[in-house]
């Protein structure tokens, strides 16, 4: 139970990184998992799993986690601040790192009134960055908020999210440092199809210093259909897609949009690469989790390094 | 101050249903400013459900009367003289009010005819905005007066997330981010390095740590 | 007054009895006929099917008095204010205007007509005398007919 984030392992020995997303499903069924897991296993460094992600309800991220590291993968422990307080939050980083889960990402969550539970009372006890800093003073320092002393410290990779497409852009930089020095490892960004907007945003991030201290792990989804980037552009938030992204997708035929999708991410990620600062590609095919095999391929990704 | 609306009729009259001599009691304060309380909104109230049991064949009284404040006791004891007429007493009050007038007439029913909404502000005539959780521990020093506790749907301490988007919240186009503002006002001063240290976890303790609050103070007492 | 506005008819002696429907007309005395004289004149005519209300300004007039006179006298309430832009009083009449729409709501929501309560503002182009009004409105009330909320 002692093997180290196979994620850290592949950011230290410099290679540029590969995750990838598995939203567990809506029912209590591990095949749904497991099938993911073989779709994704060999062609990603580690596979985040969402915390009942836009406020629906799903199998615990937990349990996924559980499942995916007994397929032999390195799982990345999404968790939320608006559904535990900080005694939970803190009991499951403690379990979490008990069952072998040696990456985390804190995040605050997408608001109840986005899911299928709207009346649920919004917890926020901790925000994302207080979360981040009571992860690592319980790593490093082995204690809990208050002060009391761990048996043992957990074992655990901390991560945190960044939107470089929210506002306002110039504070953007500014939280981006909170989060580091609350105690982030890796950065996953907001998927990113405005390249330009991304560029700056990584630019400021230079500047201050914060791409040397921690590793950006640059967001992509692939589009699915224009049906899908308009959607994405209208309803959901912190989503940025530009024009020109729509009008590619809008001027591919119907039944090669998805490949034309694919391009888009692959042709992301090759800029990516050569973007100083940017440690590695976190893919979120969503519900389309065979398709990161040949992302991976097509942006030379592959093979992971063992 | 404290807002809140009223209660639809239907569900005020299933309360009132089983008495006979009601008196509804307003309230000057709060709930008069914002217009869902006062001694005005207690006399329509008490003027439908007057006609509203008359349609319904009912044999029912229905009194006003409104009182400065129903959460002090000095005031609530004006209702002294008069509450043996009533079988039940209709409060037009905020939650404190509801439960000041219960607890000093333990007798009597007391049916609350508002739903009480938030600590706010007018912020025009008609519009009421939730401005103060009440945490105990106020912290609008360091965000620039805009308490991001009651105006940030999250309650980041440390925002904004990445739902800010045009100076508006993605929980709803309508609120304002307050994080936005927050950044805003501290720029207008020049103190945006308030915000470069980490807020540590707030203390609600000071909000609910031993149930509900109570304030002493010693120089008030008689 | 415009005498061409009251047609003799035998209904205003035969509404004057309690099962008759009786209309309150609060009105803005700027109105035109809207002075003293027209309204003894109307409601000599009118008899006790309708109650006139001279005031200041229809804009001003709180919905509680419409309300009230419906719980006390009244099958129909109705306030005339000058024509939108033109009320003295500065917006009077458009703030008075989504005052009696809420209370029509609440006389809804007890189950009686919201036809019964209303706002009716002038125009500037075809101005309306007070006359005119009352002949309208009483023919309305009549088709709405007894209020089941009024104090008989």
């Amino acid at each position: 139970m002692n093997e180290t984030s196979k994620l850290k392992k592949v950011l230290e020995k410099g290679v540029f990184a590969v995750t990838a997303e598995c939203g567990p499903p809506k029912g209590a069924d591990p095949e749904a998992v497991t099938q993911k897991a073989r779709l994704l296993k060999g062609h990603v460094d580690a596979v985040n799993v969402t915390d009942n992600q836009t406020a629906i309800v799903r199998m615990s991220s937990m349990a996924a986690c559980s499942l995916l590291k007994s397929e032999g993968l390195d799982p990345v422990l999404q968790m939320v601040v608006r559904d535990r307080n900080r005694i939970a939050l803190q009991s499951d980083v403690l379990g979490a790192s008990a069952i072998g889960i040696r990456n985390i990402l804190c995040l605050s969550g997408d608001h109840q009134v986005f899911g299928n539970q709207p009346q649920a009372m919004g917890v926020f006890d901790l925000d994302s960055i207080q979360f981040v800093q009571v992860v690592k003073n319980m790593r490093d320092g082995a204690k809990i908020i208050g002060g009391d002393s761990l048996t043992k410290a957990p074992e655990l990779f901390i991560g945190a999210a960044a939107n470089p497409f929210a506002d306002p852009l110039s504070f953007r930089a500014v939280r981006l440092a909170k989060k580091i020095a609350a105690g982030a490892d890796f950065i996953q960004t907001q998927c990113v199809y405005n390249l330009e907007r991304f560029g700056k945003w990584l630019e400021m991030a230079r500047d201050n210093g914060l791409t040397d201290r921690v590793a950006i792990l640059g967001g992509v989804t692939p589009l699915k259909s224009v049906g899908m980037a308009r959607y994405m552009k209208s309803k959901v938030s912190g989503m940025d897609i530009p024009d020109a992204v729509i009008k590619r997708m809008d001027g591919a035929p119907k039944d090669k949009q998805r490949e034309e999708g694919i391009k888009i991410c692959v042709e992301t990620i090759l800029q990516m690469k050569e973007m100083r600062g940017v440690k590695g590609v976190h893919i979120m095919a969503i519900e389309w989790e065979e398709t990161v095999q040949e992302i991976a391929e097509s942006a030379g990704l592959l093979p992971r390094p063992g | 101050m404290i807002t809140a609306e009223q209660k639809p009729i239907d569900e005020i009259r299933e309360m009132i249903n089983p008495y006979k001599r009601i008196l509804a009691v307003g309230c000057g304060s709060c709930v008069a400013e914002c217009a869902a309380g006062g001694q005005k909104e207690t006399a329509m109230l008490a003027s439908a459900l007057r006609m509203a049991a008359r349609m319904n064949h009912e044999d029912v009284t229905i009194d006003e009367k409104t009182l400065d404040r129903q959460c002090v006791r000095d005031f609530v004891i004006q209702l002294d003289d008069v509450i043996q007429n009533y079988d039940a007493l209709l409060s037009l009050a905020c939650g404190a009010g509801v439960q000041a007038v219960a607890e000093m007439f333990p007798e009597i029913p007391v049916i609350p005819a508002l739903n009480t909404e938030f600590l706010g502000e007018t912020r025009d005539q008609g519009l009421w905005i939730e401005s103060c959780q009440g945490c105990g521990d106020c912290m609008l020093y360091f965000f620039g007066g805009i308490c991001p506790i009651s105006r940030c749907s999250k309650q980041l301490l440390n925002g904004p997330c990445g739902g800010s988007k045009n100076g508006v919240c993605e929980v709803d186009p309508e609120v304002p981010c307050a994080w936005q503002m927050i950044i805003d006002r501290l720029a207008r001063f020049n103190a945006l390095g308030r915000l470069e240290m980490i807020y540590p976890p707030k203390d609600w303790a000071k909000k609910q740590g031993k149930g509900p609050r109570k304030i002493i103070r010693e120089d008030q007492q008689s | 007054m415009n005498k061409a506005d009251i047609k003799p008819n035998g209904m205003a002696a035969e509404m004057s009895n309690g099962q008759n429907p009786i209309l309150a007309i609060f009105y803005c005395q700027n109105i035109p006929g809207g002075d003293e004289g027209s309204r003894q004149e109307l409601e000599s005519h009118y008899g006790e099917s309708i109650r006139l209300f001279p005031i200041p300004c229809g804009g001003r007039l709180e919905p509680l008095h419409l309300l009230k006179a419906l719980e006390t006298f009244a099958d129909a309430a109705f306030v005339i204010a000058c024509p939108e832009g033109a009320c003295r009083y500065f917006e009077g009449n458009r703030r008075a205007k989504k005052r009696v729409e809420r209370t029509q709501a609440i006389i809804e929501s007890i189950g009686l007509e919201k036809e019964r309560l209303g706002i009716l503002l002038g125009s500037r182009e075809k101005p309306k005398t007070l006359s005119r009004w009352v002949k309208e409105l009483s023919e309305q009330t009549s088709r709405l007919g007894v209020s089941k909320g009024r104090r008989l």
